[in-house]
């Protein structure tokens, strides 16, 4: 068997008519086509067969018990499911009147009857070959659909984690949407991490080791902000700005963020551990958080756009960050009310001068061994 | 002895044919019974449905006849009726089914 007959094969015609003479008939000259064709009756087991199994055709006739050819067609018409079915009507060639309520009922051709064997394969055909093409654009849109799913996975992974990725697209499917707003006001949590004493230790190394190593530690860093489905807003040296609670809501922001502070700095433990023994100098990062209202939005130029959150908590957390000691967790104010009972028991507040401030803000600071 | 009547089948329909002439003489008595019933209405649904199996088949004869009765069945017209049951009766013994 050709391409061309697999593809007719494969082609499934239902024929729908009260009269077995006329249904074997016309069932009889679409099998010598090619054409898988299958005969019923009545009104209601059309429908049930096309319920079960969806032909590619629907032969029709008009009068017959049950529901009608018209109202078996406008039921086909009105679901979903079959609105694309094609259905032809087969009439009396002289009957205007079936033909114009066939046509409102929304029937894709009509047959006369008694059925000339010409026309109905020219007809058959015809339909046939819109059918296959209506497939293969359907094809070619799923899979540019897939396509484009694809892409926005691929650049939300950029800032989001996988798992936040997956959740995005899920509840936005065409993705771009969570970031249309060019600029909205959000309640983040923002947190800094830095990496303390590495300009030390930047001057101290090769230079061939310190991209390998700002790598290992960004690993480390990115590794606890996916576990807490964190967003990166950006990496500059050797920081990095993580939100919390945007672009989708999460109830527990502080709670994500300071889980992250706390695997950072135990994570990196060991790694700092290692570089001191290799380099000696003492190395560990240091984190500031805190919430509140920010801006979030897409800011840059149309070639180059980054997404980002700007406000007086993300400034907070990066002063936070830079007063922050090695293996030290600096929470705002803001934070910490959020964060309330998650903090009992290992609490130690300070007063802290940042800078842009005229008065000192009193934070929770969290000092973390490298033992955890 | 009356003259057949020649129609000619396509030879791809030959396996058809006798359930499709079996059906014409049942139909014959369908058609009777509903004109002594006085069911006109399914006088006119079996004679549009001759109508469109006829000459799908190549028996222009029984298009013909279904058309007449269907319209006689709409018009409650009798004699029509009889007239074109007794040339149906009398078609039907006569046919005579060529292959080709």
């Amino acid at each position: 068997m050709n391409d061309a007959a697999a593809g007719r094969a494969q082609f499934r015609v239902l024929v729908v008519d009260d009269d077995q003479d006329m249904s074997a008939f016309l069932a009889r000259l679409l099998a010598q086509q090619g054409l898988n064709a299958e005969t019923v009756n009545d009104g209601h087991a059309a429908l049930a067969a096309i319920a079960a199994d969806p032909p590619d055709l629907v032969l029709l006739d008009v009068q017959m018990p049950g529901p009608d050819g018209f109202e078996i067609c406008r039921r086909l018409k009105a679901s979903e499911a079959t609105a694309l079915l094609p259905v032809v009507l087969v009439t009396a060639l002289e009957d205007q009147d079936s033909r114009v309520r066939g046509i409102r009922a929304g029937a894709d051709d009509f047959l006369s009857k008694p059925v000339h064997r010409e026309e109905l394969i020219a007809r058959v055909n015809t339909l046939r070959r819109l059918h296959e093409t209506r497939k293969e654009l359907e094809g070619r849109r799923l899979a540019a659909q897939v396509q484009e799913k694809e892409a926005i996975r691929k650049a939300f992974s950029r800032y989001l984690s996988p798992r936040l990725a997956e959740r995005v697209l899920r509840e936005s499917p065409r993705g771009g949407d969570v970031f249309r707003d060019l600029s909205q006001r959000a309640l983040v949590v923002a947190l800094f991490a830095d990496l303390r004493g590495f300009t030390r230790l930047s001057e101290t190394v090769p230079v061939s080791s310190i991209v390998p190593m700002l790598n290992e530690y960004f690993a480390v860093v990115t590794a606890a902000v996916h576990e807490n489905e964190g967003t990166v807003f950006s990496m500059a040296g050797d920081s990095m700005l993580v939100g919390f609670n945007v672009p989708v809501s999460q109830p527990d922001a502080a709670e994500r963020a300071l889980n992250t502070g706390r695997t950072v700095i135990r994570s990196f433990g060991p790694v700092g551990a290692r570089w001191q023994r290799e380099h000696g100098l003492s190395t560990g990062v240091g984190v500031g958080i805190e919430a509140g209202e920010v801006v979030v939005g897409n800011v840059g130029t149309p070639s180059f756009t980054s997404y980002t959150i700007i406000g007086d908590p993300v400034n907070i957390a990066a002063r936070l960050m830079q007063r922050a000691e090695p293996n030290e967790v600096l929470i705002g104010p803001r934070a910490a009310r959020a964060l309330g009972a998650s903090l009992a028991g290992e609490l130690r507040k300070r007063a802290v001068e940042l800078k842009g401030k005229a008065e000192p803000v009193e934070v929770v600071s969290l000092r973390l061994g490298r033992a955890g | 002895m009356s003259q057949p009547i020649v129609v000619t089948v396509a030879r791809d329909l030959e396996d058809l044919i006798p359930t499709f002439m079996k059906n014409r003489a049942k139909e014959l008595e369908t058609l009777r019974g509903a004109l002594a019933g006085g069911d006109f209405e399914q006088l006119r649904q079996v004679g549009h449905r001759m109508k469109g199996v006829g000459n799908s088949y190549g028996f222009e004869k029984v298009s013909e006849l279904g058309k007449r009765i269907e319209d006689g069945a709409k018009a409650s017209d009798r004699a029509t009726l009889e007239t074109s049951f007794a040339e149906y009766a009398d078609y039907l013994a006569r046919v005579k089914i060529v292959y080709e």
